[in-house]
């Protein structure tokens, strides 16, 4: 193969020279980018992007698709941007088309959701499965007293980071709340129409539900909706993750007990940043801690970069956050 | 943009005026736009976008499932019928092969032998629905639609995702061979054999008559219910195939594999010119057909405008609806102007009956 | 058809029987209100559908219409629009929306099922091009056209009763409701007898628009966030409960009610499946089962009393 060897010599050669004027392209890919979360993780990166003067790619599948993540990177290589930032729908499948990124030059970093490490050189990490997943299970114990009958709205059954969650709030609860159960878990296909549907049958099939998780961003103000509808607010507790502007409504009047989130503007921001230092060469494997622009200095553990703790939205502090 | 309509016409017309030619046209110019607008040099120096060559064979690779589906969908189509199942019968075709070589213990080219006969059988569901029963195959595949999504998430229950498949599977999907893209080479075959089938075969003529008029077709002594049974097993061994390449592909197996590749596979048949009601199309048409939307698709990605906007999937998507409207006003225009007027003229000295 | 309407009423009854059985909090006042109140709109489009698959034709745009519909009412009425403002115009934009479907189909005959592929991709995409999928909120006063709860949704459920109702009665006795019969039975008789099949169809694709417009009204009311991907699907399930519902994809054929019924079986599989303690993963294998069930009922109907040969090639 000439064209990873000519590449590497028009790098150097250009290195040397110092001609590298043209801004720095950072392309960015979401699972879904119709999602509010990766919306207001654009509007972050967009930020670090002015700021470092760096050019801002942002495109991804319009609902997660595992197939049309690979296409996109796949034209990104061909398109021969600086650097490729992903949050992986799937991390086999995707990884493959990010080695041959790195391959041709092209650096790779993850965030949001990990690929395989050997395909990047960095994740941003906001958070690990582990860590959502505990955080849900854990506050969810504390809004029902540690007992009871829970029932899980998830976006569909196949969505990837679904499964991850799920597959750890379950044994968290035997193990630490054996007094809760979870009672059914019920797709809503992102729609927060059919996730109204499903939690009014939830709440009429099973009368002694204490609470209601949704774990996708449409699902919590569904659920919300249809709790208030049934007059249950505050018998039927419900929780999740999202954004607060979707759930603000919900919160304040007392129907969404609380809200898991990330500042995901910041995510955004932090990932860009990530991105671009990279190619910079102002950050290299190894590093313990980076300056990141506005965020001010970030731990690097290993190959994360992590961004920190993630927040509990309730009614108390509904009013901080603006995304 | 005419259709011939007697076989009168000078040679040299029968080309020009040939609905493929239009799509010749159509795909050079595609072509030329996007390599023009679509490559540039960027600042390592390296000639990227759509003019590299590493960009053609994404091409081929990303249009190979879609395209085998469109390739199956023409026979089903020539006879009238229809088949919105495809894409899930392909999602459960990925789910069995990953069931049989993962949980079953199989090896991979047994599994894969295993799951081509799945796919028949699945073909065979609506077959039996359709050619035995003679239900509408809009309905019977609507109803398939639904199920084999079903069976593919009861199986996995969703959740199961198959990966780690033998390097020597992937190859299928991921390397190229004698400088094409493998599953190139496999679509090829596919392409010669129902070009074959449809344009070189009694079988193809018999596709076509059924579409014209099922019953015509069996009072000329045709075998009617088998060739449509044929049309649509045909179409879920396809499926199966390309189950097999998209799971190569991506390395992985999940019951939402395909979700919505219906859509486009009849977008690029129709757009091919192979007509809705049935009798009328070609398979050089249907190539032609997922070679204008596989290239739309690509070659949108690649335009620094659409880039800028981030907005590849939703501008091609926009782009391939509108070329249907306009290639179906096309198409209808020289048979409106002919046909102004209707064909039995209202007999004029009679009342036109008053509806009670 | 009688006796298909009779058929899915009775695997309904089958089923609301089981429930009743196994697991009687199903039939609890408010939970089955919330059900109906939230199929209520599509309820109405499949009203609308039956009408187009009469006419021997079919819409598969409806719900990238519906999505349309509702994006734009949304902006709208956040932009303080009263919504006795926002119903008309809704209806009046997806009457042009089906409009233009209408046009393509009766105007140049083209066939509906691609005409209709066609706009549903586009309208689709170019939603997602204009709004990315971003959430619109709607101020409190849209909510249940601005009544209180209760009142508010037994008004959707009028609403959607009344179009049912009103369709019927319109399908069945009005001479321009059975010109839709007419013209799915056979076009060129129904020309001869004096009926313009063009307007017939055209009429019917243009229906289909402003019902799309009422529903996503109807969908707006319910809840103060409007998501636009909201829609996406409800083609796949208009059709479904129509056909199921025993209404002839070959035309000429069926009742608003089969419609009804259809969708009214289909709408209680999910809330079912949760309240029969089955797990979700079986949901669409079921779906899939039961649309194959009802297509199943015609195979026992004699041979002889089949549409002509011209109609089954349409189908």
């Amino acid at each position: 193969m000439k064209i990873p060897l000519l590449c590497l010599l028009f790098v150097s050669a250009l290195a040397a020279a110092g001609a590298a004027e043209q801004k720095v392209v950072v392309a960015m890919m979401p699972k879904a980018k119709g999602n509010a979360y990766f919306i207001s993780c654009k509007a972050g990166a967009d930020i670090a992007a002015k700021e470092l003067g760096a050019e801002l790619l942002f495109d991804g599948p319009v609902d997660t698709n595992a197939a049309k993540q690979n296409e996109i990177v796949e034209n990104w290589i061909t398109l021969g941007v600086d650097v490729i930032a992903v949050a992986a729908e799937n991390k086999e499948s995707l990884s493959t088309a990010l080695r041959k990124a790195q391959r041709q030059g092209i650096k790779v970093i993850a965030f949001d959701s990990d690929a395989a490490p050997d395909a990047r050189s960095f994740f941003v990490n906001q958070a690990t499965p582990e860590g959502i997943a505990n955080t849900l299970a854990d506050e969810a114990a504390r809004l029902t007293g540690g007992e009871g009958e829970i029932a899980i709205i998830t976006a569909t059954l196949t969505a990837s980071n679904q499964r991850e969650w799920l597959k750890r709030i379950e044994p968290r609860l035997a193990e630490k709340y054996p007094r809760m159960k979870v009672v059914a878990v019920r797709p809503s296909d992102d729609l927060k129409d059919r996730a109204q549907s499903e939690a009014t049958a939830l709440m009429s099939a099973y009368p002694d539900l204490k609470l209601i998780m949704a774990i996708c961003t449409p699902g919590v103000p569904g659920a919300a909706e249809a709790v208030k509808q049934a007059g249950k607010a505050g018998k039927v507790k419900v929780m999740g993750l999202g954004l607060p502007n979707e759930n603000r409504r919900y919160v304040k009047e007392g129907v969404t007990d609380c809200v898991i989130l990330w500042n995901t503007g910041d995510l955004g921001y932090l990932t860009a940043y990530t991105a671009v230092k990279l190619v910079t060469g102002e950050l290299k494997p190894g590093a313990t801690s980076f300056k990141a622009g506005s965020l001010g200095e970030k731990r690097v553990v290993g190959d994360n970069v992590l961004l920190g703790e993630p927040f509990i939205f309730t009614r108390d502090n509904s009013d901080r956050f603006n995304f | 943009m005419k259709r011939p309509t007697t076989g009168a016409a000078p040679g040299w017309r029968r080309i020009v005026f040939r609905y493929e030619t239009l799509l010749v046209v159509l795909l050079v110019i595609e072509w030329l736009v996007f390599y023009r607008f679509g490559t540039s040099t960027n600042r390592r120096g390296i000639v990227v976008g759509f003019g590299t060559m590493e960009r053609q064979f994404d091409i081929l690779r990303h249009s190979c499932e879609i395209g085998l589906l469109a390739l199956a969908l023409t026979p089903v189509i020539l006879t009238a019928g229809i088949d919105l199942s495809v894409a899930s019968v392909l999602g459960f075709c990925a789910v069995v092969f990953g069931r049989l070589w993962h949980d079953a213990g199989l090896p991979v080219w047994c599994a894969a032998g295993a799951t081509l006969l799945a796919g028949a059988a699945a073909g065979g569901v609506n077959a039996l629905f359709i050619a035995r029963f003679r239900l509408p195959p809009l309905i019977v595949t609507l109803g398939t639609y639904s199920l084999f999504r079903g069976l593919a998430e009861a199986l996995t229950r969703g959740a199961v995702t198959y990966t780690d498949f033998p390097v020597g599977f992937l190859f299928l999907g991921q390397e190229r061979w004698l400088g094409l893209p493998t599953q190139a080479w496999v679509f090829l075959v596919v392409a010669l054999f129902i070009w074959t089938l449809v344009h070189r075969r009694m079988t193809g003529r018999v596709f076509r008559v059924i579409g014209f008029s099922p019953e015509g077709a069996r009072y000329a002594g045709l075998a009617v219910g088998r060739t449509t049974a044929l049309a649509y097993v045909m179409a879920g061994a396809i499926a199966a195939l390309a189950a097999l390449i998209y799971t190569a592909r991506l390395g992985q197996a999940k019951a939402d594999a395909a979700v919505g590749y219906e859509l486009f596979a009849i977008t690029a048949v129709v757009l091919g010119g192979t007509s809705i009601f049935g009798g009328r199309g070609t398979v050089p048409g249907t190539l032609l057909g997922i070679a204008v939307i596989a290239v739309l698709k690509n070659g949108l990605a690649a335009l620094p405008a659409v880039i800028r906007l981030n907005a590849a999937e939703e501008s091609a998507g926009l782009l391939t609806g509108m070329l249907l409207l306009v290639a179906l006003a096309l198409g209808a225009a020289p048979k409106l102007l002919s046909a102004r007027r209707p064909r039995t003229p209202l007999p004029e000295n009679l009342p036109i009956p008053k509806s009670p | 058809m009688r006796r298909r309407e009779l058929a899915v009423a009775g695997v309904l009854a089958v089923l609301l029987l089981v429930l009743a059985l196994r697991a009687p909090s199903f039939f609890q006042g408010q939970p089955l209100r919330s059900l109906l109140t939230r199929e209520a709109p599509v309820l109405v489009m499949a009203c609308g559908m039956t009408v187009v698959i009469l006419t021997r034709q079919i819409d598969i745009s409806v719900g990238s219409q519906f999505s349309v519909c509702s994006v734009a009412a949304g902006l709208l009425a956040a932009h303080g629009w009263p919504i006795g403002a926002v119903i008309p115009f809704a209806v009046f934009l997806g009457f042009f929306l089906g409009a233009v479907n209408g046009a393509l189909v009766a105007g140049l005959g083209l066939p509906s099922i691609v005409v209709t592929l066609a706009t549903m991709v586009t309208l689709r995409q170019g939603l997602n091009l204009v709004q990315q999928g971003e959430f619109v909120n709607l101020p409190d006063r849209v909510q249940w056209f601005g009544l209180e709860q209760t009142p508010g949704q037994w008004s959707v459920l009028a609403i959607a009763l009344a179009v049912l109702a009103g369709s019927a009665f319109a399908l069945h006795s009005f001479a321009a409701g059975r010109h839709f019969y007419a013209v799915g039975s056979d076009a060129e008789a129904a020309r001869l007898a004096g009926i313009r099949p063009r307007r017939v169809t055209f009429a019917a694709f243009a229906g289909m628009g402003a019902l799309c417009g009422l529903a996503a009204v109807m969908n707006i009311v319910q809840s103060p966030q409007v998501q636009p991907l909201a829609g996406a699907g409800l083609e796949l399930k208009a059709i479904a409960a129509v056909v199921v519902g025993g209404v002839a994809i070959s035309g000429g054929r069926g009742s608003v009610w089969g419609g009804a019924i259809g969708l009214l079986l289909l709408a209680c599989i999910p809330s079912a499946l949760t309240h029969l303690r089955i797990e979700a993963y079986w949901e669409k294998a079921i779906q899939g089962g039961i649309i194959l069930l009802a297509c199943a009922t015609e195979i026992a109907r004699p041979r002889a009393k089949k549409s002509p040969p011209a109609k089954a090639a349409a189908a």
